[in-house]
């Protein structure tokens, strides 16, 4: 009955820090994005939907943040790392394109090739891709191992 | 395993973190670059050609060069045909550096009645297509485009020849006298010679004269021209053909027809 009591104080006492730890994470990550909005600020008054755009990438992330911080010692967290990773990528395809930025203004048209930058991205986050992959083949190799011992 | 998978983290994140800066840095630097126009410039060439020139002066005050500057213009009729092309470049615009450049355009407006004469007499508009381009930090390329019209003022606008009044000379010719009017509509003064050979009915020069025109722009103007014809070669109807031999373009015959 204590012994059980005790597990279930432990975790409390785990989920709590997770939590707090995931808040943590959350609350820096806005806090970056916070930092670099006030210098695209007045860019974003020329770009109708841009601060939207910009927000809901941030909502997404930060929530993926928390979500993997909660399901962390898991098998899961790599899984919502590599869901992270491919969000970016999706993200990017599906805000930029093909790489080429467009906006329309009376009968001025102007275009911001991102290419460069949009390639860059896409391989960090192939990379980021790579690495969750590997961290969970290496989970789930200490875990057989230490089952096996 | 845990070494190579702590490898790739530091190295994703360290480009995360400096791609991230770089672009932010990059684009906030846009708000930093400032363009400054000057009066367009109209001047005619010894080889009478008219050239438009605009300066333009650019202030960089980002945190990165702007690489590859460059302002092209095409001016083309409602048809599109292309009148005319412009292409400035410059390199580099070093950060904290103000670069002046002079675009320019140039008009032949020989060229242009070659194509087509409806320029001298009737008012038109030109198509412009502007188009700007940089590279941000050398690395992004940026480019702005517009679309507008512009209108296109005929220097020979309502060119008209009144009807030509006979008086008699002596004997043998007639004086006689040709009202002339049109209004200046273009952006140039025309400053040359109107130039009237008549025609009888069997397409022989019965008499010719000519007169210096001086028309300011949107002014109209209204003359005659005088000369002598012989009683015999006189017929009822004919034609005028009518020669314009000005500073920026000669152009005949264009044909008129009397009686």
């Amino acid at each position: 009955m204590a012994d059980a009591n005790n597990d279930s104080k432990k975790k409390i006492r785990n989920f709590t820090f997770k939590a707090l730890k995931a808040t943590v994470k959350g609350v820096l990550f806005y806090g970056i994005y916070f930092a670099l909005w006030m210098y695209l600020a007045p860019i974003s008054q020329m770009i109708p939907g841009l601060q939207q755009m910009v927000e809901t990438f941030v909502i997404v992330y930060i929530f993926l943040i928390i979500v993997g911080e909660l399901t962390s010692k898991t098998v899961f967290q790599y899984f919502f790392n590599m869901v992270k990773a491919l969000f970016v990528i999706g993200y990017l395809i599906f805000s930029l394109k093909n790489g080429i930025f467009g906006l329309t203004f009376q009968n001025i048209r102007l275009t911001v090739d991102f290419r460069l930058f949009l390639v860059i991205a896409m391989l960090l986050s192939l990379l980021g891709l790579a690495k969750s992959v590997f961290q969970a083949i290496n989970y789930m190799n200490e875990k057989a191992e230490y089952t096996r011992i | 395993m845990r070494i190579p998978i702590r490898m790739i983290d530091i190295a994703t994140t360290f480009f995360w973190t400096f791609l991230i800066a770089f672009s932010v840095s990059a684009v906030y630097s846009v708000k930093d670059i400032h363009f400054d126009f000057g009066q367009p410039q109209i001047e005619v060439t010894p080889d009478n050609k008219i050239i438009f020139s605009q300066l333009m002066s650019i202030t960089n005050k980002g945190f990165y060069n702007i690489g590859s500057f460059n302002i092209s213009t095409e001016v083309a009729d409602k048809e599109g045909f292309t009148i005319t092309r412009g292409f400035t470049f410059t390199l580099v615009i070093n950060k904290n550096d103000t670069v002046t450049v002079t675009h320019n355009m140039t008009i032949d407006i020989n060229d242009l009645l070659q194509q087509n004469k409806n320029y001298l007499f009737n008012d038109t508009e030109l198509k412009i297509y502007e188009k700007v381009g940089l590279s941000i930090a050398e690395v992004i390329p940026v480019q702005g485009s517009a679309n507008f019209s512009m209108p296109w003022g005929a220097p020979l606008y309502n060119f008209t020849l009144g009807n030509a009044e006979y008086t008699p000379y002596n004997l043998t010719h007639l004086k006689v006298v040709v009202p002339i009017s049109f209004e200046n509509h273009a952006f140039f003064d025309l400053v040359g010679k109107i130039q009237i050979q008549m025609y009888n009915s069997i397409n022989i020069v019965v008499g010719k004269g000519q007169t210096n025109v001086e028309a300011h722009h949107n002014s109209p103007y209204n003359g005659h021209l005088e000369f002598y014809i012989s009683i015999g070669g006189i017929t009822a109807i004919g034609h005028f053909e009518v020669y314009f031999l000005t500073t920026l373009f000669n152009y005949g015959p264009l044909v008129i027809p009397y009686g």
